[in-house]
């Protein structure tokens, strides 16, 4: 392509176009009966790259990691589905974001909603301190609703992903609550928290007298999954306690830990908590004794 | 507790040599602080291989029991190891050693030799997978992400394995081997059924007390050559081929695109080395590796070097035979060990049967089984939805419930094997239903086939796991 004089340049356009126009006409007979969904799992799978040189080797790398790789490119830039997919999977996560967990859910599973001292969604985000204290309202709902002095406490809140409490709670909770059922312990009235953070656990704990208190919340939504969801456990959680005294199991999602088997786990796991006064840090060194 | 150390033994009896050997296995939780625990085997360390013993005979038919005892626990001192100390492993009889009169009471000799938790496991399905993982085959498929074949030759038997990305993808095993023919002072001495229809279909005689002569096998070795080329689909097979089937194994399938390919057993050592005399070890070991050597197996297929040749099944059957279970999980200590538990595998349109709840379904083949199996107790396995939702696992358990209780002699407890990560789940919603009524184990990440039989043992690290072993065959 050294030369491209005026004629040559010509001719090559003329075939570029020749080879789209017949390229499209293929297409054109034959519409896509069901477009895609680009972002599910199976999707994913797809190898987007053409002519791959070893394409079993490529389908198993991809299924080690959510990176998006073998996609390949067009000059320096993606794809037309690789920019479309990871659009689709950043609005997944936008809306993780900012949207609510569906009323209907909370009523299935007969959780009522308190409210943290944001007003808004961007309040939320914009004032992590405000996410970690409960208005004054519900301090008082939560007082009159709940089963005080309680063993253990759970409550679940947004956080990050709204998504992530739709897609586990509904079979987390029932698991974890029937876990519990046949221990010696009193567990108090679960509810649900809008635009909470992890600390608002702290409020909670003080105000129910709770000796182990368990949070459920969305995590920060990712372009590889919006659904993760975290429980963070601490016993007898106060205001401005160190952050080492949590314990945590995270990565609850279809693809991580199943919903059903983290509230079995779950239920073990506060049951530990409160039989050894410890968590965080302090429940690890119990349990190297 | 997050680290584990345990000591497996391997103990291989094969048509010509035993060996024993022992390993070291690391479990840790190697999950990260902030997520539900996940223990696998981190490290397998061989602490002892012992030199390659002679398989000790009585008559043709049975083996010495007492020499094989005297050699065990020879090795045992050899290598500072005492039965108490013995956490799990594999005795393995194989190739024309199990199906000698007395295999299965030997094995029972040696059951106190062996320590608690160690299996008695046969079938050579399975000896092709354990030779496949103790050559290295396996790690190198996965190491590499490729399709890789191991050939373990024996003196008695083939065993084939082939792996892809670590996974079995096909195992089978044929009645060729170093030691089919054996030679003393230039005749016959022993010459086996199957390298009798070898010979005999190019026309030739094997006749015990006939004279060993060498082109005559070299002859013999090149038709069994071709027929492990035609096993591994690069000739068209024959008829022959089915005929030497090895008694007990599944029809071998050669998948296509395999990568790579390793050989295994004794007479591996003699397809590498072309040195000495044919008849060094008075057998046809040498003539089958040379024949080997010169035949397309080697010429159309890279040859990865194996780490282990003639100890490849004793190092798999002391380091790769025990798996660890998915660790959230339900298990009942006071149960536990249980052996030769009998694998009742249930395909994914009986499976889904049961996730809607379909009770008399499961009962009647659960009936159907324990009586074609002759047995009073069962695993139940499945490979499981990977995030079922709260209402279909609970379907799922009260139609487990229903039906093995329903089935079950009394006491026996509700087992139960699933691949996907569900198990405590499935398990405290089981255990809710039968109450103080029947025990109930519930484990995960377990991969099992129709067939197969599955030994259990204690808990591990602080109850999170309990060793696995599966097997293809239980003796006695």
């Amino acid at each position: 392509m050294n030369n491209i004089n005026g004629a040559n340049l010509e001719r090559l356009i003329e075939q570029i176009v020749g080879a789209v126009m017949a390229e499209l006409s293929k297409k054109d007979g034959a519409p896509e009966q069901n477009p895609r969904d680009i972002t599910t799992q199976e999707s994913r799978k797809h190898i987007l790259l053409q002519n791959p040189r070893d394409a079993q080797a490529l389908a198993r790398m991809k299924t080690r990691t959510n990176a998006r790789i073998g996609v390949g490119r067009t000059g320096a830039r993606y794809n037309t589905q690789t920019l479309l997919t990871l659009r689709a999977d950043h609005a997944s996560a936008r809306d993780a974001v900012f949207l609510d967990v569906s009323q209907k859910i909370l009523d299935d599973l007969g959780l009522f909603t308190a409210n943290s001292r944001c007003a808004s969604k961007n309040e939320f985000l914009t004032r992590p301190d405000l996410g970690r204290q409960l208005d004054e309202e519900s301090c008082a709902k939560i007082r009159a609703s709940c089963v005080l002095n309680p063993d253990i406490q759970i409550f679940a809140t947004d956080g990050l992903s709204s998504t992530a409490i739709s897609a586990n709670l509904p079979d987390l909770l029932p698991c974890l609550l029937d876990g519990l059922k046949n221990k010696p312990a009193v567990v108090g009235t679960p509810f649900f928290v809008k635009n909470g953070r992890v600390g608002i656990m702290e409020p909670v704990s003080e105000l129910l007298g709770a000796r182990v208190t368990c949070v459920l919340i969305g995590e920060r939504p990712g372009l590889a999954t919006a659904e993760s969801m975290s429980a963070y456990i601490a016993y007898n959680a106060r205001v401005g306690m160190e952050e080492a005294l949590r314990t945590v199991v995270s990565n609850i999602h279809a693809n991580g830990v199943p919903a059903v088997e983290a509230g079995a786990y779950l239920a073990d796991l506060l049951y530990r908590v409160c039989e050894a006064k410890a968590s965080g840090i302090n429940l690890r060194r119990t349990s190297a004794k | 507790m997050d680290r584990n150390t345990i000591t497996s033994v391997g103990i291989d009896i094969g048509t010509s040599t035993l060996q024993v050997a022992f390993a070291r296995l690391v479990m840790e939780n190697t999950a990260r602080y902030f997520s539900v625990p996940r223990v696998a085997f981190t490290d397998k360390e061989l602490i002892y291989k012992s030199p390659v013993h002679f398989t000790p005979l009585l008559t043709r038919t049975m083996i010495d029991e007492e020499a094989v005892r005297r050699i065990v626990r020879r090795e045992y001192e050899r290598a500072r190891v005492t039965p108490e100390n013995v956490d799990t492993g594999a005795v393995i009889i194989t190739g024309e050693s199990a199906r000698k009169e007395n295999a299965a009471a030997l094995l029972d000799s040696l059951s106190d030799l062996a320590g608690d938790f160690v299996v008695s496991t046969v079938g050579p399905d399975l000896e092709a997978v354990i030779a496949g993982k103790g050559s290295g085959a396996a790690r190198y498929s996965q190491s590499r992400g490729i399709r890789v074949a191991n050939m373990d030759i024996g003196g008695g038997t083939t065993n084939i394995a082939v792996f892809d990305d670590g996974e079995t993808v096909a195992k089978g095993s044929y009645d060729i081997g170093g030691r089919l023919v054996r030679v003393e002072d230039g005749r016959f001495v022993h010459v086996s059924e199957s390298a009798v229809k070898i010979a005999l279909s190019k026309g030739l005689r094997l006749e015990l007390g006939g004279r060993a002569d060498s082109d005559l096998l070299r002859k013999v070795c090149r038709t069994m050559a071709g027929l492990l080329e035609q096993a591994l689909g690069i000739a068209p097979p024959s008829p022959l081929l089915s005929a030497i089937r090895t008694h007990g194994s599944t029809p071998f399938c050669a998948p296509s695109d395999i990568r790579a390919l390793c050989f295994s057993g004794g007479v591996a050592d003699c397809v590498s080395s072309a040195e000495g005399d044919p008849f060094r070890y008075g057998d046809i070991g040498p003539m089958l590796g040379e024949a080997i050597r010169q035949s397309r197996l080697c010429a159309d297929f890279f040859q990865y070097q194996p780490e282990e040749t003639i100890c490849a099944t004793v190092v798999g059957a002391g380091a790769h035979t025990t798996s660890v279970s998915g660790s959230t999980i339900l298990h009942r200590e006071d149960i536990l060990p249980m052996k030769n538990i009998p694998v009742l595998k249930l395909d994914s349109l009986e499976q889904e049967r049961c996730y809607e709840g379909d009770a008399p379904y499961l009962r009647e083949k659960l009936r159907w089984f324990l009586n074609q199996s002759d047995a009073s107790e069962l695993i139940l396995a499945l490979a499981g939805d990977s995030s079922p939702s709260y209402n279909r696992l609970r379907t799922l358990a009260g139609c487990v419930y229903e039906a093995m209780n329903a089935v079950l002699p009394e006491g026996v407890p509700i087992l139960l094997a699933l691949e996907s990560d569900t198990a405590l789940a499935l398990g405290r919603m089981i255990e809710a239903l039968a109450g103080a009524g029947r025990s109930v184990i519930c484990v995960d990440a377990l991969h099992t086939e129709q067939g197969d039989y599955v030994d259990l043992g204690r808990p591990m690290m602080d109850g999170m796991i309990i060793p696995v072993v599966i097997k293809t065959l239980a003796f006695g």
